[in-house]
């Protein structure tokens, strides 16, 4: 294939507009993509911090809270509608306009086309397409507060009945309406943007860039994009089927003689397995679509500072092909206890075991990345050892919950809510800071403050292990999910102490957060000013300038190797570039 | 210059060395508060037969999930420790041989661990609890579960339940929706969060819902089914101790969920005779 | 280079990116109607289904689309010995009937209210209006592929390449549709 002809247009070119909010550049949509993540994430941290409010101090009032928030502090006292929806938005948010945005999208568009040596994405305006599609379907869900009933408050699993029938819980007004409306609009602009970055690795690598000579990190998007190209049009199925079912009188997911708020529901002979059949089958790709790139990142950040490369890149990229077929046929084990027939539970258990066999090795891949290290902790590899702390416990509590038998006592129980906090919480969330901490110069041309940044890892990672690690053991003790307060159970009086010490962690992390804010803002402003590769990395966005110029490459980059010459002899350093000819640096791979 | 160049590497080499220190130190303790906060008796009290069962799968998750966690922990903060005293790395790769084997021994244990512990521990519970057929002198009790409350019905000296039918549902005066007219369901017994079974058979309850999907949750019998509206899934278990215990919504069901609470009493047999015959 | 010029959209789209831009774009297509369609082997189950009579304008419709697919056809083997007025004229048929496709549809759809059969009518009905709703959104996304492409093959005996690049993308997503016609056609009125 002969390389297109390119115009690489002078800066300042286009105005403001055209090149800062209606851009095309695979950078700015990356940028516009976090920046929106972040703002999304705050309202995120602040849904997480009532949550936790109610649960650490389940009899007190908050008057001051009612004034900020009349409706859902009706007399100082949270209204259980509004905890649901807090409940359902908080997840909803995260998963959705929080990790989605940052990681998968913000950085996927960052990066991908930097690391294939790319000057863009393979379909730019479809690209820009998707971003202003997403930024659509954020402010549509947020809107959803503000009608009648207010938010969705079916979860953020929107399980029918209760998500389809108005009177079942308020919150199944018309915010559930709008609900799987932004989620249309999410899954199209997700597709786009999952079909670009495919696109992407298949055809705009630059030459020498063989698929086996690819940085992990896209290696894990690409998988993961696969995944939700797949995943993502059965939960559109779904949701319309859901709307169809709310509003025009179907029964999909309706079984006969429903009695709600002491009325006959005319509906008659659906099935309420078959949303969850089609829910989990996103749902569960879905995780790995958040997981791997984490894992991805958090592998190429690491050899910048162990300065040698990392272990065994092959069987790496072999386990996430076969965590990505894999997850795709596993879906069921949400639904153990759901009523579905316990051969399937045999099957999706055994199934679903075995996505720890990749699982591990690729989590021990990333261990024993760290052995003969010359280790250097600055703040991206602090966050990185976070994530791989973080993967191993949230991987080994998926031995309990993928084990039939073991769910029957924890499935809905706060161990779920811990198992996957570490898995699609925290693994994601330390990935994003060590991703932050590591691009920001790439991205801004400035420096973040490292003193501020050690400082935020440990009372993130402090915090946030002691609250998910306790939820574990919640969950052993029989308390469920979703439940607005403990009070009403005698089993439940002793997690009262132990859900004030997880409230005032929670509320240790999210007034922690301030400290990355205060940094990511003062950086952009007055931080020092960043070196083309200040972290002596080997990837190709460190052959540009920082910021890299609109089209990224002068000319496109030839690759000589592969991601990872570190700790080889060369002139001035330890480590070869991507870009560095054959005669001047051994060639590994 | 030269004296100063030197102190500043030394100092450097001092702050790398401390924080290697710190952070293996904050995982070491990490493993080792965990596994001393783990190391205790979480499950409420055990109170069926099946259940014994799925608390030796759970134990052996947790000793088996509390070794590699502590190990994992630990390598991690050797790791550390190690790297950040180091002047100059090891030896680049470990060779393939090594990474084909670590990953081959790894994958071989894992699998062993998990699929061996389901099958070995889990799979007999499970086929012991779902696959065998109620016993004939088991106490038949029909839930059915509603915001938010458990309606129970007994199905009486005749041992058969009168119909039911949606449309006769009243919430205050029929809450099931029985047919009066039904002489099988003369003889129902209804009760309202209460279950109450004699202490000895085994208990076979038909689980139903009128309105969306809870989940009838019984911490200390380890039961945990979906009562899922339009089906009528059936759970067997046999109680080992008497007592009263808690029935808890393990299904978000709406904005009642946190107190769908209903009790479930283990009593002799003469106790459920009377308890029937007060009914 | 001054300020008219298109911004950084300098970077054109190769031809085998669009392919494989669409072929990704077939494969959620798929999935889509493989979802409806397990939905719907699930749903079959349930207590409460009923077949609903479907019109027999369906099988005309069937028999449009087929045509339509086959003028497509005739248009690329037309223009490939460079025939370019019967290609023009056999991808206007094509376009035309694909237009015909979409008025009988909605005469099918129609010919249900007027007999009463309307989407909560039956799981059956439910689902029939459901997913021929989804392909008839589908085929009109791709008429307008089809406009593009009649228009490359209007300019066809200028730029013989294009043409071929955009009928080829054109053949592939017609085709395609007309196979998810078939099986939709098919399940619905055999299961």
């Amino acid at each position: 294939m002969a390389p297109q002809t390119v115009t690489v247009t002078a800066p300042g070119h286009h105005g403001f507009v055209r090149r800062y909010i209606f851009s095309t550049d695979h950078k700015i949509i990356g940028i516009q993509y976090i920046v929106t993540g972040l703002v999304m994430a705050l309202l995120g941290a602040a849904l997480a911090a009532l949550i936790r409010l109610q649960l650490g101090w389940p009899d007190r009032t908050w008057p001051w809270l009612e004034t900020l928030l009349p409706e859902g502090f009706r007399s100082g006292v949270m209204a259980p509608e509004f905890y649901l929806a807090v409940v359902t938005m908080h997840g909803t948010i995260m998963v959705f306009f929080f990790i989605s945005f940052v990681l998968v999208s913000g950085f996927g568009n960052y990066l991908v086309p930097l690391h294939v040596g790319a000057r863009d994405m393979a379909f730019p305006f479809l690209n820009m397409l998707s971003y202003w599609i997403a930024l659509l379907s954020a402010l549509v869900l947020i809107l959803s507060f503000f009608v009648t009933g207010g938010a969705a408050a079916a979860g953020w699993t929107a399980y029918p009945p209760l998500s389809a029938i108005a009177s079942a819980v308020p919150g199944s007004q018309m915010g559930q309406s709008i609900w799987l409306l932004s989620m249309a609009l999410f899954i199209a602009s997700f597709t786009m943007s999952g079909l670009n970055i495919v696109a992407t690795v298949l055809s705009v690598r630059a030459p020498g860039m063989s698929m086996m000579r690819m940085p992990l990190t896209v290696w894990t998007y690409f998988v993961a994009s696969i995944l939700g190209l797949l995943a993502f049009p059965p939960l559109t199925a779904a949701a319309v089927m859901l709307l169809f079912d709310r509003h025009l009188g179907t029964s999909f997911f309706l079984p006969s003689g429903l009695i709600v708020a002491n009325k006959l529901v005319p509906a008659t002979g659906g099935s309420p397995l078959l949303w969850q059949h089609l829910f989990w089958f996103l749902g569960h790709p879905e995780v790995y679509v958040l997981l791997l790139p984490a894992l991805g990142v958090a592998s190429d950040i690491m050899p910048a500072f162990t300065r040698k490369p990392i272990f065994g890149y092959r069987m790496s990229v072999y386990c996430l092909m076969a965590v990505g077929a894999l997850s795709m046929i596993v879906w069921g084990h949400h639904m153990f206890v759901s009523g579905m027939s316990p051969f399937s539970g045999e099957y999706f258990s055994l199934v679903t075991l075995t996505i720890t066999v990749p699982m591990t090795i690729f989590g021990v891949n990333m261990l024993a990345s760290l052995w003969g290290a010359r280790l250097q902790l600055a703040s991206p590899m602090l966050f990185v050892c976070g994530v791989i702390a973080l993967f191993g416990s949230g991987g080994l509590g998926g031995l309990f919950l993928g084990n039939a038998t073991a769910d029957m006592q924890l499935h809905d129980t706060y161990f779920v809510v811990g198992h996957f906090h570490m898995m699609i919480g925290g693994v994601t969330l330390l990935a994003t800071f060590a991703a932050i901490y590591f691009w920001f110069p790439k991205m801004f041309g400035r420096m973040m403050n490292e003193t501020l940044a050690k400082a935020h890892f440990w009372l993130t990672f402090a915090p946030f292990f002691t609250i998910f690690f306790m939820q574990h053991f919640l969950g052993l003790q029989g308390a469920p999910r979703r439940y607005y307060a403990f009070t009403a159970f005698d089993y439940l009086q002793k997690t009262r102490g132990q859900n004030l010490v997880i409230s005032l962690a929670a509320f240790l992390l999210v007034s922690a957060q301030f400290l990355f804010i205060i940094n990511f803002v003062w950086s952009l402003a007055k931080g020092r000013v960043a070196e083309a590769n200040p972290w002596r990395a080997t990837t190709l966005e460190w052959t540009v300038p920082s910021p890299p110029p609109h089209g990224n490459f002068e000319s496109v980059p030839t690759v000589e190797r592969w991601a990872y010459e570190y700790g080889v002899p060369v002139a001035g350093g330890d480590f070869a570039v991507q870009t560095v000819p054959g005669d001047e640096a051994p060639v590994t791979a | 210059m030269a004296a100063d160049g030197i102190r500043v590497a030394i100092r450097a080499t001092v702050i790398r060395r401390l924080e290697g220190s710190l952070v293996a130190a904050l995982f070491a303790g990490t493993a080792i508060v965990g596994a001393l906060y783990g190391a205790r008796a979480w499950l409420p009290t055990l109170a069926s037969r099946h259940g014994a069962g799925i608390d030796s799968m759970l134990n052996y998750l947790l000793v088996t999930v509390g070794a590699l966690f502590v190990t994992g922990y630990l390598a991690l903060a050797y790791f550390i420790w190690r790297g950040s005293r180091r002047d100059a790395i090891g030896p680049r790769f470990a060779g393939r041989r090594t990474e084909i084997l670590l990953s081959a021994a790894l994958g071989v244990g894992m699998a062993i661990v998990a699929e061996g512990g389901v099958i070995a521990i889990g799979m007999p519970v499970w086929a012991e609890y779902f696959d065998a057929a109620p016993p004939a002198d088991a106490t038949v009790v029909e839930v059915t579960a509603q915001q938010f409350m458990w309606n129970v019905r007994y199905p009486g000296p005749d041992g058969v339940f009168g119909r039911t039918d949606p449309r006769r549902v009243d919430d205050t005066a029929n809450p099931l929706g029985m047919d009066r007219s039904d002489p099988a369901g003369k003889d129902d017994i209804v009760t309202l969060n209460e279950i109450t079974v004699p202490f000895g058979p085994a208990v076979h309850i038909l689980l139903h819902s009128k309105d969306v999907i809870h989940s009838f949750f019984l911490p200390n019998f380890r039961v945990k089914q979906d009562a899922v509206p339009g089906m009528t899934p059936e759970v067997v278990f046999f109680p080992t101790r008497t007592g009263t215990f808690e029935i808890a919504c393990a299904e978000l069901c709406g904005l009642a969920h946190y107190r769908m609470r209903g009790t479930f009493n283990v009593v002799s047999q003469k106790e459920f005779t009377e308890w029937l015959r007060k009914q | 280079m001054n300020a008219h010029e298109a911004p950084a959209a300098a970077v054109s789209l190769r031809e085998d990116q669009v392919t494989l831009g669409l072929w990704m774009f077939l494969g959620t297509v798929t999935m889509l109607f493989a979802a409806f369609t397990s939905a719907y082997v699930v749903r079959r189950s349930g207590s409460d289904w009923r077949h609903v009579a479907l019109p027999s304008i369906l099988w005309l419709n069937s028999a449009i689309l087929a045509a339509s697919s086959l003028a497509l056809e005739a248009a690329r083997l037309n223009g490939d010995r460079r025939r370019w007025r019967g290609a023009i004229a056999a991808v206007l048929i094509a376009f035309a009937l694909g237009l015909g496709f979409l008025a009988g549809q909605v005469t099918a759809w129609r010919q249900m209210a007027a007999a009463g059969v309307y989407l909560p009518t039956s799981p059956h009905s439910a689902f029939f209006f459901m997913m021929t709703g989804a392909h008839a959104v589908h085929v009109v996304a791709a008429l307008v592929v089809l406009a593009w492409g009649a228009v490359a093959t209007v300019q066809g005996a200028r730029e013989p390449r294009t043409w071929a690049s955009r009928m080829t993308l054109c053949r592939t997503f017609w085709h395609y549709l007309g196979l998810v016609w078939l099986m939709l056609f098919a399940l619905v009125s055999l299961y």
